[in-house]
């Protein structure tokens, strides 16, 4: 009986970790409601933490395009994403038209994207830390016999 | 004994108050556009912070943008010496330099506290244009301090922009556009 207390105990321990680790670097938050021509709400809250892991899996093939164009940026890249994090909460751009309204916003650690026109409303919101890390994972990614 | 006291506490204030003043964090500073279009009433701003301009740039290595440098051909100076006209204007008083006058267009060019002044008005086509800049002689000078003469030094610029007062704007004013930039100690606008 005490064996399996204790079992259960590390396991749940070990769930509590993990949960942790992965939290660790936010959610990636996107709510995209449409209302033309079908009434469509999506909503998914993700850890950050799964966006770099994922993209650790993704054939190098299918990331070698991407990877060579986003490389000569990286340094720009991780400057930027270093000083957004030194800044405090602010609007980075703001569109606003007769029926359109876009903004990109720095909140707490995140970029968030916001798009309101009359039929869609877009919000996306992600942690500067998963954007770097993915960028990071995409320009590292190299197939096999290129260096 | 209490004069040595009163002289500990005395420097003890004046280090306190070095100490303090050197950590005082400068405030930031932004950069912000502002585009207004009257036709649609639609607005475009823009808000960057000039510390992260200012990171950014020396780590861009990009076509003619390296480490904050630009590189210019002579094609975009006509010959002339930019560098050399700045030193004039740095050793002349407060005046009016250039000032050309014509049926439809006025250009004025001019320095003034550290300043220099452009003012353009324009009214051969339809809709008149008005285009007012100001460029503190600081940020013009580290424009050109590079060794080379076909370079911009656009990162010290920005550091001479980040330390200037608030006086960097740009304002272009058409019938049904205005555009505005300036640099100020506001992250919103």
């Amino acid at each position: 009986m005490i064996l399996l207390g204790k079992i259960v105990l590390g396991t749940a321990s070990s769930l509590v970790v993990c949960a942790g680790i992965l939290c660790s670097e936010g959610f990636v938050c996107v709510d995209v409601r449409e209302t033309q021509p079908e009434v469509h709400h999506i909503f998914v809250v993700a850890p950050a933490m799964l966006v770099p892991i994922c993209l650790h899996f993704v054939p190098a093939d299918k990331l070698q395009n991407a990877s060579e164009q986003v490389r000569p940026w990286m340094p720009a890249i991780r400057a930027a994403a270093q000083s957004l994090r030194e800044q405090a909460d602010m609007t980075l751009v703001e569109v606003a038209q007769s029926d359109q309204h876009v903004a990109v916003k720095k909140e707490g650690g995140s970029i968030v994207v916001d798009v309101k026109d009359s039929q869609d409303t877009v919000h996306v919101s992600v942690p500067l830390r998963a954007i770097s890390s993915s960028l990071e994972e995409i320009s590292s990614s190299q197939t096999a016999g290129k260096s | 004994m209490k004069m040595n006291i009163r002289s500990l506490a005395a420097a003890l204030a004046v280090f306190a108050t070095i100490s303090l003043s050197a950590h005082a964090a400068p405030a930031d500073r932004y950069l912000h556009v502002k585009v207004e279009d009257g036709t649609d009433g639609g607005s475009v701003n823009v808000n960057i912070p000039l510390a992260m301009a200012e990171k950014i740039l020396p780590a861009i290595h990009n076509g003619k943008l390296n480490e904050g440098r630009v590189v210019i051909s002579q094609a975009d100076t006509n010959g002339v010496d930019l560098k050399a006209i700045l030193d004039a204007i740095h050793a002349a008083p407060d005046n009016e330099f250039v000032s050309i006058r014509q049926k439809d267009q006025d250009v004025r060019i001019f320095k003034s506290n550290g300043n220099i002044l452009i003012k353009i008005r324009d009214s051969e086509d339809k809709e008149p244009q008005k285009v007012d800049v100001t460029i503190p002689l600081s940020v013009a000078d580290a424009l050109f301090s590079t060794f080379h003469q076909n370079e911009l030094n656009v990162s010290a610029a920005l550091q001479a922009l980040d330390q200037a007062g608030q006086t960097l704007a740009v304002t272009v004013e058409e019938a049904t556009q205005h555009v505005r930039i300036w640099v100020d100690e506001k992250n919103s606008q």
